[in-house]
Order: C-alpha cells, then sequence, then structure tokens
C-alpha cells in the first residue's frame, strides 16, 4: 500500500513537475483579453486555444473581446490586469511589432509591461491579385508598377496594418510605388480584390482563401521567407520577386501581465506547448493557412523585436506617419 | 427542379429534433436580446460561441442564425413601447410605432410588426434559396462610386424621416454626419476629434448614441411629466390585434419594404442597414395619404420592419457564397465556422450543400416560430405598459447601461451614455428628432469612405460618379427625391410672403 502510495506521489510530482502553487492553480476561470471584435484572427486564434486550456486546466477560461483604440484598449487592459496568472492577453503582430514602430505614444511596452507566453500560429500573408487583372505574376506586377508608378492600387486590410507594411516592403526592395487603397479590414479587402476593384492586395489566407477556390482570385507569392507548410505551390516573394530580406507574417502569442509569478507561467507555457503540438489544433490553425508556435519566452521576444527593428525602417522609409 | 432536391435536402436537415430544438432556442434568444434594449446579436452570438463547437456546424449555425434574424423581431418590441431602437434597424420603427402605442394602439403595432416580418422573411427566404448565386454576383459589380451615390440617396431621404421641421431634419444629418468623423480615418489612418481618448478611436458608440437619445432622453422627460400623466400609454390598452382593415392597407406597404429589403441585404457593408430607412421614406413618398406617417400610421411600421427582416434574411447571401460578413454578428458566424474548419464561400456552398440548405431550410422554419413565438406575446407585452411608470424606468435605465456595456465591456461607452441622454433631452426639448441624426451618424462615415477610395482609385478624377452608371441612377434618384422635397416647401414659403 505505502509503494502505492508513494509511486502515486512520485507520478503526481513529474506529471505536475512544479511547485505547490503551480499545483493549485488555477482555482477559479480565467479570462482571455482579445484587444478585437469577435471573429478576427487573434479572436479565433484565443477560442481554439481557450477551449483546449479549459478541458486542461479543469477551468472555465473565458474570451473577452475588449475592442476599440487599434487595439490599445485591450491590450492596456491586459497590462494592468493582476499578475496572478488568471487574466491573460492574446495579441498579435499589430501590438507589438507593428504599433511601435507607427505610432508615437503607446500606453504599454512589451518588455516593461508583460511576461510572454509563447507564440500561438505564424501565417504568411499572401500578396494576391484579381484573377482577370492583366497582373499574373509578381514579375507582371512589377514591370506594371515600373511603366505606371504610384498607379497599381494595393488593397490592403488598413493604413499601417501588417499588411500594409509587408506591400511597402516588397515594394521598397523591388524598386517599385503602389497605390495603397485601405480598407476597414480584411474581408472587405479581399472582396474588393475579388471584385476587380483593385487589380491586387496583401491579404491574410484566411480572408482571401474562398474568393481563391472560387477563382476570383489568384495568389502570387506569399511574404515569408519560406513557403507555407499548407499551400507549398505558392511561392515566396523572394523567390520570385528579385527581392532579398522581405520576410512578414502575422502571428498571435500569449501574454501574461508583468510580475506573474514564475511557476504559473511555466505551467501556463507547458499546456501551451501541448496543446499547440495537437493534431486537431494544428488542423484547425491549418484551415486559415497558419501554423502553430510553442516556441520559448526568450526565443519568442526575440522574434518580435527582430520584427519591430524591421518595420520601425520600413515605416520611416515609406513615410507611413498617421499621427 | 434542382432546387427542389434541394430544398428537401434542406428541410432534412433542417426538421430533425436536435436542429428543430437549436432552431428554436436561437430565435428564442433571440427575441429576448431583441427586447432588451442594447443587449445586441453580436455580444449574444460571441457568449454563445464556444457552445457550438461540440454541435455540428449546420446546427450550430441553424441557432447561430436563428439569434440574429430573431433579434429583428424583438428589437421592434422595444421601440414600439418604450421609444428605445435596440439595432439601428429598428430606429425607424420608432417614429410611428411608439406614436401607435401613445394613442392606445401598441397591439396592433406589434402585431403588424411580427405579421410584415414573417411575410418578409418567408419571401426573402425564398429569395435566397432561388438566386443567391446571381445576386452575390450583383453585389460584386458594386464599386465604390456606387456605394457612395447610394449614401447620397440614403441621406437624402434621411430629411424624409422628419415629422416636422425640413430646417431641423437638415440640421439633425449634418449634426450626426460631424459626429460620424469622431475616430480613425480609414484613408490615412489619422485619428480625429477624440481628444486623446483611446476608446474613440474607432468612432462613437452607436448603442451609446442610440440608447441616450431615444431610450434615456425619453425617460428623462417622461420624469418631468406630473405623475397621472406619466403613463405611457395615454387611455386604455386597446384592440391587441390588427384589424382587417389594418392588414388590408398594409399589404403593400409589406410588399414594397420586402422587395426593398432583400435588395438592400445583399449589399455587404451598409446594405441591411439602409433598409428600413430606405422603406420608410419611400413608404411616406408612395403611399396615399401620407400625412399621418410620423403620428402613428400603421404603415410606417409595416414597410420598415418588413424591409429589416428581408434585408436580415439576404444579407446571408454574401456570407454563404462569398465568405463575405455584411456586418459583425455574420463576422462571427464566419468565426464560428473557422473553428470548425470550415470556409464559408462557394467551395462550400458546393461541398457541404446540407449546410447552405439546411440554414435556408431552417430560416423559414425560424420565422414560423418566431410569428407563432410573438402574435401571442403582444397581449402580454402590451399589458407591460401598464406597469406604473417609477418600477418602469429604473428598469428601462438598467438595461440600457447593461446593454450599452456589454458591446465593448469597456466602462467609457457609459460615460458616452450619460452625454448622449443629455443632448437627446435637449434636443427632444427643442423639438429636433434623433432620427435623421442616428442615419448621418451611421451613413457619414461610410459615405467618406466609399467616396475618398473612389477617387483614389479613379487617381483623383471626379467623373467616376458619373460614367458609373449605378451610381449615377443612384444620383439622379437622389436629385428627384430633393426636388420633390423642395417644392412643397418652397410652394408654401411663397404662399406666406403672398399673404404678407
Amino acid at each position: 500500500m505505502r509503494v502505492a502510495a508513494g509511486l502515486l506521489c512520485a507520478l503526481l510530482a513529474v506529471a505536475c513537475g512544479s511547485p505547490v502553487q503551480a499545483q493549485s492553480y488555477p482555482t477559479k476561470p480565467l479570462r482571455l483579453i482579445v484587444p478585437y471584435a469577435p471573429g478576427g484572427f487573434a479572436d479565433v486564434a484565443a477560442r481554439i486555444v481557450a477551449e483546449k486550456l479549459q478541458q486542461r486546466l479543469g477551468q472555465q477560461v473565458i474570451v473577452e473581446n475588449r475592442s476599440g483604440g487599434n487595439g490599445f484598449i485591450g491590450t492596456t487592459a491586459g497590462a494592468k490586469a493582476s499578475p496572478d496568472g488568471y487574466t491573460l492577453l492574446v495579441a498579435h503582430t499589430g501590438e507589438f511589432a507593428v504599433s511601435p514602430a507607427v505610432f508615437k505614444d503607446i500606453p504599454f511596452e512589451l518588455e516593461r509591461d508583460f511576461e510572454s507566453i509563447t507564440m500561438i500560429s505564424i501565417a504568411p500573408l499572401l500578396v494576391a491579385a484579381n484573377a482577370k487583372s492583366p497582373i499574373q505574376s509578381i514579375p507582371d506586377l512589377i514591370k506594371t508598377a515600373k511603366a505606371k508608378p504610384n498607379a497599381v492600387g494595393m488593397g490592403t486590410p488598413g493604413t499601417a496594418s501588417i499588411n500594409h507594411l509587408a506591400g511597402e516592403w516588397f515594394a521598397d526592395a523591388a524598386g517599385i510605388k503602389l497605390l495603397h487603397v485601405p480598407y476597414k479590414g480584411g474581408a472587405p479587402a479581399g472582396v474588393a480584390v475579388a471584385a476587380g476593384e483593385v487589380p491586387m492586395g496583401v491579404m491574410a489566407i484566411s480572408s482571401v482563401m474562398a474568393q481563391i477556390q472560387a477563382g476570383r482570385v489568384k495568389p502570387l507569392a506569399v511574404t515569408t521567407a519560406k513557403r507555407s507548410a499548407q499551400y507549398k505551390d505558392w511561392p515566396t516573394l523572394q523567390e520570385v520577386g528579385n527581392v532579398k530580406d522581405v520576410d512578414a507574417s502575422i502571428w498571435t502569442g500569449l501574454f501574461a501581465p508583468k510580475g506573474t509569478p514564475k511557476p504559473i507561467l511555466d505551467r501556463l507555457h507547458a499546456e501551451m506547448v501541448a496543446i499547440l503540438a495537437m493534431p486537431d489544433v494544428r488542423e484547425k490553425f491549418a484551415q486559415g493557412g497558419a501554423d502553430t508556435g510553442g516556441m520559448s519566452p526568450a526565443e519568442f521576444v526575440a522574434i518580435i523585436k527582430r520584427e519591430a527593428a524591421a518595420y520601425r525602417t520600413i515605416v520611416e522609409k515609406a513615410n507611413i506617419k498617421p499621427e | 427542379m434542382d432546387i427542389l432536391s434541394n430544398l428537401a435536402l434542406g428541410f432534412g436537415v433542417a426538421v430533425t429534433l436536435q436542429n428543430l430544438a437549436y432552431c428554436f432556442i436561437g430565435v428564442f434568444l433571440g427575441t429576448l436580446i431583441g427586447v432588451l434594449p442594447g443587449i445586441g446579436p453580436v455580444a449574444t452570438v460571441a457568449m454563445l460561441l464556444p457552445l457550438t463547437f461540440n454541435l455540428n456546424p449546420a446546427t450550430a449555425m441553424i441557432m447561430l442564425a436563428g439569434i440574429y434574424y430573431g433579434a429583428q423581431y424583438g428589437g421592434s418590441t422595444t421601440a414600439i413601447l418604450v421609444n428605445i431602437p435596440g439595432e439601428s434597424s429598428s430606429v425607424v420603427t420608432t417614429i410611428d410605432g411608439h406614436a401607435m402605442a401613445k394613442q392606445g394602439r401598441a397591439g396592433p403595432a406589434l402585431g403588424i410588426a411580427a405579421i410584415a416580418s414573417f411575410v418578409a422573411g418567408s419571401i426573402a427566404t425564398l429569395v435566397v434559396a432561388l438566386f443567391s448565386p446571381p445576386l452575390a454576383e450583383i453585389a460584386l459589380k458594386f464599386q465604390p462610386a456606387d456605394y457612395f451615390s447610394l449614401m447620397v440617396f440614403g441621406l437624402v431621404g434621411a430629411v424624409v424621416l422628419a415629422r416636422g421641421s425640413i430646417r431641423k431634419a437638415v440640421a439633425m444629418v449634418v449634426l450626426g454626419l460631424l459626429l460620424g468623423l469622431v475616430g480613425s480615418d480609414v484613408n490615412s489612418g489619422v485619428i480625429r476629434f477624440t481628444f486623446g481618448i483611446p476608446a474613440l478611436a474607432e468612432g462613437i458608440s452607436f448603442a451609446a448614441l442610440a440608447m441616450g437619445m431615444f431610450g434615456v432622453a425619453e425617460v428623462i422627460y417622461n420624469l418631468e411629466q406630473r405623475a397621472a400623466e406619466r403613463q405611457v400609454v395615454v387611455g386604455g390598452i386597446g384592440r391587441v390585434m390588427p384589424s382587417l382593415a389594418d392588414l388590408r392597407q398594409c399589404i403593400w406597404s409589406v410588399a414594397r419594404g420586402t422587395g426593398l429589403g432583400s435588395l438592400l441585404g445583399i449589399l455587404p457593408g451598409g446594405g441591411a442597414l439602409l433598409s428600413s430607412f430606405a422603406a420608410y421614406t419611400v413608404e411616406k413618398k408612395v403611399a396615399r395619404a401620407p400625412k399621418n406617417f410620423g403620428d402613428g400610421d400603421i404603415r410606417g411600421v409595416a414597410a420598415p420592419e418588413a424591409a429589416n427582416n428581408a434585408g436580415a434574411q439576404t444579407s446571408f447571401i454574401p456570407m454563404l457564397t462569398l465568405g463575405v460578413p455584411s456586418n459583425p454578428t455574420m463576422a462571427l458566424m464566419i468565426g464560428a465556422l473557422m473553428i470548425q474548419g470550415i470556409q464559408p464561400g462557394p467551395q462550400a456552398m458546393l461541398q457541404r450543400p446540407e449546410l447552405f440548405w439546411g440554414i435556408v431550410a431552417s430560416m423559414w422554419i425560424g420565422n414560423l416560430f418566431l410569428l407563432l413565438l410573438n402574435l401571442p406575446l403582444v397581449g402580454l407585452w402590451v399589458r407591460l405598459l401598464a406597469v406604473p411608470y417609477r418600477l418602469l424606468f429604473p428598469a428601462i435605465l438598467m438595461f440600457c447601461c447593461i446593454g450599452v456595456y456589454s458591446i465593448n465591456n469597456n466602462p467609457f461607452d457609459l460615460f458616452q451614455l450619460v452625454v448622449f441622454s443629455a443632448l437627446g433631452y435637449v434636443l427632444l426639448k427643442l423639438g429636433c428628432e434623433p432620427a435623421p441624426l442616428i442615419l448621418g451618424l451611421v451613413l457619414g462615415p461610410m459615405m467618406e469612405e466609399y467616396l475618398r477610395r473612389a477617387l483614389l482609385i479613379s487617381l483623383g478624377d471626379p467623373m467616376v460618379l458619373i460614367t458609373s452608371p449605378l451610381s449615377a441612377a443612384f444620383l439622379m434618384a437622389a436629385l428627384a427625391l430633393l426636388v420633390s422635397i423642395a417644392i412643397p416647401a418652397i410652394r408654401t414659403q411663397r404662399e406666406v410672403a403672398m399673404k404678407e
């Protein structure tokens, strides 16, 4: 009997692998703040993860949408929440890599206000063209734009969006000038390309997949350095555009307020790594053209900092200044 | 006979015990949140989203869709009874609907709203079943210039909404346009008129403004009256059901409302919203003896209610056939499908016909449920008006606050509610009506967005507004409407001048 009990204790210790504090955590429901309206890229990621976290932690995990102010409101709420592991933030590229490059006064700072847990998902953006437009490849696009600078419309989900920056990055590297046409979100921008309102655009794969399947939109190239794991036949901008260095993607990540106890962060990181490796979770993200993350917090922060520096250069070169 | 086999497939999916039950839950919840001011379908669908993960996708969509169009039904109830539009689409219903309630005709107003919604919903569902793919093509034909001109037409129509002075209505539209400028500019990303408040970066909260200007302002105004006069309903409750004469009077109004709603509903972004305003405008221009409009004309309830429900059904067309959400609730439903691993759009329609046709069939069933649910409730709702005002008004205020807060979970929205309540009260005292202001607020930013985009793409050439046939047609219609409003006004002024 004693042996059995001892074994059980050992098993439990191995299973949890963390001190008492984390063993009792969580004792009440968790909130995942999403600084955007329901249905968006970050929201869908949060909801996929929330469902699994709920099963594994044995506590309810509530997704709370705090939209408004370019994501500032929700992110600030995440920064100010008490660091007890019960309020977490699901943010995307915009908050920590793009906004610092674009806006002067930001009420939060990645390393001052947050503990990064891990990346949840990462997806390339897609340079896509209307299927009936004369632009049918990246070389076509470069040729047309060189002949008519500032006249080829590039649809994006908004000024200073990651898509806009990725488009400007490519244009700068290819030595062309495109006419930036911002829309209010990814879906209207995708429709604009499908309807031929603009000849091309820089889109999240999930916003144009339906139009690609319908044959209205033609994928030209992905914006990342490597091809997408799901859509291997789409070339990269570096391959077909003769542009070096262009490597833009959109990711989502899980963050906790600064000062959250280390054991809790470790527990969450371990759970996330396990969740992000699950086949059904990977499958759900793959639907939207995304891969799952799961790297260590240090690696994640390094990626964010590298991107933020790159975007700062783009913003200066393309003179994107909304303020 | 393709359509028959498809419909048979659809009803096969929709008429299972489980799906009927979820359809009923959906429309029931929809009605409930529609009745409660402010708590809208977006918040409800967001809250129920986790529940749908373990459901079959068709079942999940049947329930979520039910919430969406059920809310359109419920919204009219609050608009008629207490003059609070829960959704932008029920703003116009407050005009004649609440006037009817004040005359003791709340019953027929609620009855006709339910009947008009049912008829329109059934016809529009048929439109979705028969013409989805070609209609989706039409939606893609709309270019920024066309949208802009459609909005111009809508704004001119806003003036017709006015009960009294045209000058005041124009002033209200302009005030609405100005308020609509608050927030980020889509083209440059510049943040305008927010005074550094991040919560205003995406514009003024529509719900806070609508609830403040209509609901809370009305409550303050009522409290000013002496206790005996405070009762919302003057006189008795009256008949509960619309009479045969009422119904006969409304047949064409419902038909016109359904047609307009079905057409405008397919336009992603603002189409469905315009439909109830457009239906009211058309009705006031076309109907015989339009003098009663604004003072409780039953046709002024029937037409916009038919239009907003028809629009709610046909707004599923862009979502189901193109994968394009036409409003935030639809965006959420697309999110729900994506979590289920389905990319809504043309492929989904071919690969998963049971999903598309199941939803279509469930819409008709849902509309039937709504009629059966709402008609018996009319008597109950009307009796609610007999509740003493000192008990009713705290409840109204509380639900307004919950509703406004539930949208963004942001306390700042409650401050907005307070400000717009005060503004609404002042405007009420000045005899200025909030409905044209609301239309200006909603249409203004969209109008600017489309105009600037049209000019951006045309490289600054304004001729694009005239060379596009659709745009030219809308501008002509707007001009004709303007002339028809201006001529009687000029004539009266001349008569006044002659007398002097």
